[in-house]
């Protein structure tokens, strides 16, 4: 099985946004990256994952399983981060393990303790007196002592200073060396994804966007610069987005072999960040439109 | 299952030790002992419930793995498990106050809490979440003022049910009552099942 999490056509509407028919795969053995902006769908689409909230339409499937008859096996393998802390505030980790702890066939003691030195956590403070940073790495804590497969992490670096940010990469890296792990985790710092994604998917306004490996993407799309004068209406249709300025025009393409065909010399090509994705695809995919 | 009864005991472990002396309390006012049993039965699980109805604690619940059904029923099958040690310490202490106290006082302190929990466990899942444990609270404030009222008010003017009940043989009337609550206790378990099962969070 080559996927770890499939989503078939998948809906959910709620009152002033809807989840359009979303398929993603997640693979195995590899680090996906979920960008998005703000409001764009990931936590929606993470808590179909985690069957926080059901689809309106559409398959979930987790390890080839469902969750109408595997709800418990598949949740046995998951390891999850949550953006805000989840966990009872006023216990200490202590008894927050207790409580944890035994919902796992597979909870490993020797694990946890080992992570809870290796992140220099106190074991009999109280969650909430912990910094965002140290709830994070609590968390991480008790997601990586059950011997998960699927790492599920919703905005794990948000509001964590930069150092800290990297640390945890780092961690997230050395996690992966085994080979059995996936980790899909959302964020909208698209840095973080430079270091350590193999895949990116990009949700847009409900609207999965792409898929694809960092590879792909970097071979897929480019920056285009040049001069307005070259834009007319057949020659815009090679850009995704079009942003015009006073002294020329940047744009993104997903077709560069016909940008190149067109322009030739006259335009500089250059690779695109997934920031620049992510701002030029805002509007929606072939969708021009000037500012 | 068991972890999640036992999760209670984690979460209230120092505030058992104030639930005593609230029991003491009330053996110490001569209440009677039907309400101290009532009063004992209700303090775990409704307190319970006052961290169960934030949403951070329902998504850490859902995301482990235990199945809705799982934790709906933790919930009534725990209220019954506090409900047993609460009355079987109440026993104890109301022995060593030297308080008499029948068996049929126990069976009508579990039988209320049953009733009170009935109608109330599927309430802490309809509405949304912050205020119901207080409301609930207060609601057996003044259920337990105004109870009695009412129901001697049922007996003085209603004397059909004052005399079906009157006719019917001691064994029957408790088998009968015993029967009622265990299905409406169901009934209620049932209710929140589907509830929580629809609910997103």
């Amino acid at each position: 099985m080559e996927h770890v999490v499939e989503l078939k056509n998948v809906t959910k509407k709620f009152k002033g946004f809807s989840l359009k028919p979303i398929n993603l795969q997640v693979r195995r053995g590899f680090v996906t990256g979920f960008i998005g902006a703000n409001g764009a769908g990931k936590s929606t689409t993470i808590k179909m994952m985690m069957n926080l909230l059901k689809p309106d339409a559409g398959k979930v499937k987790l390890f080839g399983l469902d969750y109408q008859t595997h709800e418990r096996a598949i949740k046995e393998r998951i390891g999850f981060v949550y953006d805000g802390n989840v966990f009872y505030e006023g216990l200490n980790l202590k008894d927050i393990k207790r409580i944890v702890g035994p919902a796992y066939k597979r909870w490993d003691d020797k694990v946890f303790y080992r992570y809870v030195e290796q992140f220099e956590l106190p074991l009999n403070k109280a969650i909430k007196t912990f910094s965002k940073g140290m709830q994070m790495k609590a968390s991480l804590a008790i997601a990586l002592s059950h011997h998960a497969e699927l790492i599920i992490m919703d905005e794990p670096t948000a509001g964590l200073d930069p150092i800290f940010r990297r640390e945890l990469l780092d961690l997230l890296q050395e996690i992966m060396l085994d080979g059995s792990r996936t980790i899909f985790f959302s964020t909208h710092i698209t840095t973080d994804l430079d270091r350590i994604a193999d895949y990116i998917a990009f949700i847009n306004n409900g609207e999965m966007m792409f898929n694809q490996s960092i590879h792909d993407i970097a071979e897929n799309y480019q920056l285009v610069k040049g001069g307005v004068d070259l834009l007319d209406r057949d020659t815009e249709k090679a850009f995704v987005h079009i942003h015009r300025t006073s002294t020329g025009f940047q744009a993104l393409t997903d077709n560069i072999e016909a940008v190149k065909k067109t322009f030739g010399d006259s335009v500089v090509m250059e690779r695109a960040s997934l920031e620049d994705m992510m701002y030029y695809m805002k509007g929606g995919k072939q969708h021009v439109q000037f500012n | 299952m068991f972890n999640l009864i036992r999760r209670d005991l984690i979460l209230q472990k120092w505030q058992l030790l104030i639930f005593i002396p609230i029991i003491m309390f009330f053996i110490i006012m001569d209440k009677h002992p039907a309400l101290i049993f009532l009063v004992a039965s209700i303090l775990i699980p409704f307190n319970a419930y006052a961290y169960d109805e934030k949403a951070e604690t329902n998504i850490l619940l859902n995301s482990l793995p235990y199945t809705r059904v799982e934790i709906i029923a933790s919930r009534y099958l725990g209220a019954i498990v506090y409900m047993g040690l609460a009355i079987g310490v109440t026993c104890l202490a109301l022995v060593t106050f030297n308080k008499p106290f029948t068996m049929s006082d126990m069976a009508i302190g579990g039988g209320l809490f049953l009733w009170f929990a009935s109608f109330t466990f599927p309430l802490f899942y309809i509405f949304k979440s912050g205020y119901i444990s207080t409301v609930v609270l207060i609601g057996f404030l003044i259920l337990a003022g105004v109870g009695p009222s009412v129901f001697m008010f049922i007996a003085e003017n209603l004397p059909v049910i004052n005399d079906f009940i009157v006719s019917l043989s001691v064994p029957t009337l408790y088998t009968g009552v015993a029967v009622l609550t265990l299905i409406i206790y169901s009934v209620s378990w049932g209710v929140t099942t589907i509830i929580y099962q629809r609910k997103v969070f």
